[in-house]
């Protein structure tokens, strides 16, 4: 049934247009702020949350190198210092850097690629709360006096509940691990968002290099985060309930926690930089006045970066006793990582070779960055040689190449960013008297504290003591970095000062003041909450799009969806290669519901960091039933078949058609699940092979039955949930299957517990244990997971919101039983097979 | 997309990534043979023979992609935004292919379990 529509406003002028859709896109004042899912409000409060972050951890790396000033310092106890380098590098890292780089794909994405909001807003919401209370748990830890103090990677066993009793290091794993989940939300969101959610037209070749920036770091993200998420629930597993994943004396390797870590950590550095160096790709040609040399080659570039970033993380690991052979090929891609780097940076001299530079704030911040990028960069590829890396490994040299490649080419970028975009969040240009001293001190600044660390780390300063003799030569060097850091600190200050003063006093700019390529100019300033009037289409080359031009048609209502119709937000979904419209969005409007399961996720969080373990349960059950209830709002309640869109052209609701957000959001979920699983399999196996006190004196043969009775049950659930697809489409009796899949996914769950209360030896006796009952657990939970999907199937029905065209929640829950059937045998299996891998251990 | 054009399906996309990939499992196989292999002291020759075995596997799927998608014209039916992916998706793999080869040719020379 198609239901009939209001008829599209035709021709109404651009205020009439702005103010209905503002009506419409706006957010609340007041608490209603606390509603808001708007791209451009969180974005702004992920930018602004970081940059608080940022403050703070400055503030520590300043106490730091106070400390380190002199030798025989006594400004820091040694508690107290662990504390301060620990939370500094943990808050610049995880509270800082991912979270600023989220802020500026959240705020800036739609609008570069010309769409009205991401696609899951509620979701972007939620990942906002969720950072803003785990970093709020770990600044408040600080203040206790109770912060992490086992440095920024919390290597085992110093991390262990052995070497550090209390509650620190359960602060930097719950804390660490609730912002990783924001990540992981936000990063999905964003794969999705651009690979749907672009202007018509805007085919894959003509997408903004910017996005294909985005889109490459969301996907590392998709895979970087779940080794990390995994290894610390593991660890806070072994710190609460004593399974000794990472204990050597009951066959646990501490070496495990380091694979984990580093499988996150070194892509991680990428993850880091593609997004500034998409920034540089943007700023770079616009200010050259040359459209970006080697676009083709800048997209391979990335995409070979993406990859090798993940195979190099044992070379932050050199020094462990890895044999040669490993040690070479990981060597090698450490130095080859180089390669498509340099791509990118020769790919920018060529373009400013090409053009004619105009040399102002932002291309002052692109100048450093370059000088630091190619020092960073430099160093690392010594360190990638591992004689080298034996040598310098856990010295400041470390230190310096981290604060070059991490700080260096985050800052700078990013500065160069921010001067390039603030007119478009403030309609002002930068004062220049201000802006260039500024560049200048941070710029000399920087160079004089991080230039000199190489020299002590070369004289042998190892990194983390809290002080030193005055005999070793590194006096001078650590009092020039001091200094340095000073200055550094004066340069950032300035900025501030700057950008306050810009607010207030800066030249007043039209549109475009850069004379830039991409659709994000080609909006109001200050962008309006609705971003574009209409949607334009896209018919030329990759930024190129002549946004002074295109805004006032825009403007008028010309392009796509340059009407009001229900009082929907309504944006466009696309072919993700052709970028041709395929389906009509309807984005959920302001609802208070994300802050609400944030806060049920922090009072989990609390209650686990306090061991109120069973609130905690219950938490997290009030958790699940919030995303369950949030669900019964999506959508649309009756079949509409195509809508008109503008420019004669009609397409479906998302609710109708195969490939909407939702369903590619759920494939992206299952790959960093899926991922977080092979690590899992992975640690087992790893175990096996490598951990000492193996094998454990005793073995348990699984029960047979129970493991058969577990598999069979969920392919029950699997075959009834498709029995329900079809149902659907028959107008058959659906709840019948649904009830028989949620009685499937009950039998596994029950026949998964029966397997774990048998493992022997104890999981809290040896690692076999422990792994054994991990991968259960793993089953068990995402049956778990599936009976929540039924339930929101069963209310959704109920509710009318689905259909034989709208049978998306069905299409959902079949394709996670599938996957939960498809895991649930590898963990089975593996469960079954220990007992025989182990048995080759005696042997 | 160009008038007239038909839209490249989105599971073409995955080539993009088909070179690396094999690199990556080249990764994690050869590491994991190789910790296998000195855990339970395989003797060298074996053990050099089973990752040599799939160090060239490896290679010759990689190759082998190279050759199938260098070799195929792109379809005009899929118009420029064809023409750009099959050729990002020639050169990614071919970036693999030379990625594979300076990686791991070490592995052929070194020792194997010291």
């Amino acid at each position: 049934m198609s239901a009939s529509l209001d008829r599209p406003p035709q021709g109404s002028p651009a205020l009439r247009l702005h103010r209905q859709l503002a009506a419409i896109w706006a957010t609340g004042t007041g608490l209603q702020r606390l509603a808001a899912v708007n791209h451009s409000v969180i974005g702004l409060r992920f930018m602004a949350t970081a940059f608080v972050f940022f403050g703070i951890g400055g503030v520590l790396g300043m106490l730091t190198r106070v400390q380190l000033a002199t030798p025989k310092a006594d400004f820091m106890a040694p508690e107290t210092y662990n504390q301060v380098f620990t939370m500094h590098g943990s808050m610049m890292l995880f509270l800082f850097a991912i979270p600023l780089l989220e802020g500026i794909a959240v705020y800036l994405t739609p609008k570069i690629l010309g769409a009205r909001d991401f696609a899951f807003p509620r979701l972007t919401a939620y990942g906002y709360w969720c950072y803003l209370f785990g970093g709020t748990i770990l600044s408040t830890a600080l203040l206790a006096g109770v912060a992490p103090d086992g440095g920024w990677f919390m290597y085992t066993p110093l991390s262990s509940n052995v070497y550090t009793p209390g509650i620190n290091a359960d602060v930097w794993l719950l804390g660490v691990t609730f912002v990783e989940i924001s990540a992981l939300t936000l990063a999905v969101e964003i794969v999705v968002s651009i690979l749907k959610m672009r202007a018509p037209g805007m085919s894959l070749d003509r997408m903004p290099i910017f996005g294909w920036y985005i889109l490459i770091t969301a996907l590392m993200m998709v895979a970087a985060f779940p080794p990390l998420i995994l290894g610390s629930i593991l660890l806070e597993v072994e710190r609460a309930f004593h399974l000794p994943f990472f204990d050597p004396t009951r066959g646990g390797d501490p070496l495990l926690w380091q694979h984990l870590f580093w499988l996150f950590g070194h892509p991680d550095v990428y993850i880091i930089f593609l997004p500034m160096a998409g920034a540089l790709s943007t700023i770079i040609p616009v200010m050259a006045g040359h459209p970006l040399v080697g676009y083709r080659a800048i997209v391979v570039a990335i995409i070979a970066l993406a990859f090798v970033s993940f195979g190099i993380w044992v070379h932050h690991m050199f020094t462990v006793g890895i044999p040669h052979l490993a040690l070479a090929f990981f060597s090698a891609s450490s130095a080859i990582v180089a390669v498509p780097t340099a791509v990118q940076i020769f790919a920018w001299l060529a373009t400013l070779a090409h053009g004619r530079p105009r040399w102002n704030v932002p291309m002052h911040y692109v100048f450093g960055f370059f000088f630091i990028f190619a020092m960073g960069g430099l160093t690392g590829v010594m360190l990638a040689m591992v004689p080298f890396d034996w040598q310098a490994h856990n010295s400041y040299f470390v230190v310096a190449h981290m604060h070059y490649v991490v700080a260096g080419a985050l800052a700078f970028p990013m500065l160069a960013a921010l001067y390039y975009w603030l007119p478009l969040l403030t309609g002002r240009m930068a004062m220049y008297q201000l802006s260039v001293p500024a560049f200048w001190l941070v710029f000399v600044g920087f160079n004089l504290t991080f230039f000199m660390m190489h020299l002590t780390g070369l004289r042998g300063m190892p990194r983390r003591i809290y002080t030193y003799s005055g005999e070793e030569g590194w006096n001078w060097l650590n009092l020039l970095s001091s200094v340095g850091g000073f200055i550094m600190t004066i340069g950032f200050a300035l900025v501030v000062i700057d950008l306050l003063t810009q607010l207030r006093y800066g030249r007043r700019v039209r549109r475009d003041p850069w004379n830039a390529e991409t659709l994000e100019w080609a909006m109001p300033i200050p962008p309006a909450p609705y971003n574009f009037a209409s949607i334009p289409n896209v018919g030329s080359g990759p930024d190129r799009n002549a946004p002074k031009g295109l805004a006032p048609s825009l403007a008028r209502g010309e392009g796509y969806l340059g009407f009001v119709r229900n009082g929907w937000q309504e944006t466009l979904g696309v072919h993700m290669t052709s970028g041709a419209a395929e389906q009509l969005i309807v984005l959920p409007r302001p609802t208070y519901l994300p802050l609400c399961t944030a806060l049920a996720t922090a009072v989990a969080v609390l209650a686990m960091l306090f061991q109120f373990y069973l609130l905690a349960l219950a938490a997290a059950l009030v958790v699940a039933g919030l995303f369950v209830l949030a669900a019964q709002s999506a959508g649309l309640s009756q079949d509409y078949g195509p809508m008109p869109v503008g420019n004669g052209v009609s397409v479906p609701p998302h609710t109708e058609v195969a490939g909407s957000p939702p369903w590619w959001a759920l494939i992206f979920a299952l790959v960093a699940d899926g991922t977080l699983f092979a690590c899992l399999v992975f640690g087992t196996l790893y175990l096996w092979i490598s951990a000492p006190n193996w094998p454990p004196e005793q073995t348990f043969a699984p029960d047979l039955r129970l493991a058969l009775a577990a598999f069979a049950a969920l392919v029950v659930a699997a075959v009834a949930a498709r029995g329900a697809l079809r149902s659907l489409a028959a107008d058959g009796m659906t709840h019948g299957w649904i009830g028989l899949a949620g009685l499937g996914l009950v039998a596994a769950i029950a026949a998964v517990v029966g397997l774990i209360g048998g493992i022997v030896p104890r999981p809290t006796e040896h690692a076999l244990g422990a792994t054994t009952a991990a991968l259960l657990a793993f089953v068990a939970s995402h049956a778990g997971i599936g009976l929540l999907f039924l339930l929101s199937n069963l209310l959704r029905l109920g509710a009318g919101m689905v259909s034989s065209r709208r049978s998306l929640d069905l299409r959902l829950t079949r394709l996670w039983l599938d996957y939960a059937v498809m895991t649930g045998v590898v963990a089975l299996g593996l469960v079954l097979a220990l007992p025989a891998l182990v048995g080759i251990l005696r042997t | 997309m160009t008038v007239g054009t038909r839209p490249v399906p989105p599971g073409h996309l995955l080539w993009l990534a088909a070179g690396f990939a094999a690199w990556c499992s080249a990764v994690v196989v050869l590491y994991a043979i190789h910790a296998i292999g000195c855990a339970f002291a395989w003797s060298a020759g074996p053990l050099r023979l089973c990752i040599a075995l799939v160090l060239f596997a490896h290679l010759a799927v990689i190759g082998w992609l190279w050759r199938r998608l260098g070799r195929a014209d792109p379809s005009p039916d899929f118009g420029q935004t064809g023409s750009f992916l099959r050729t990002a998706v020639v050169l990614a793999t071919i970036a693999a292919f030379a990625t594979t080869i300076f990686t791991f040719s070490a592995t052929l020379l070194l020792t194997v379990c010291v």
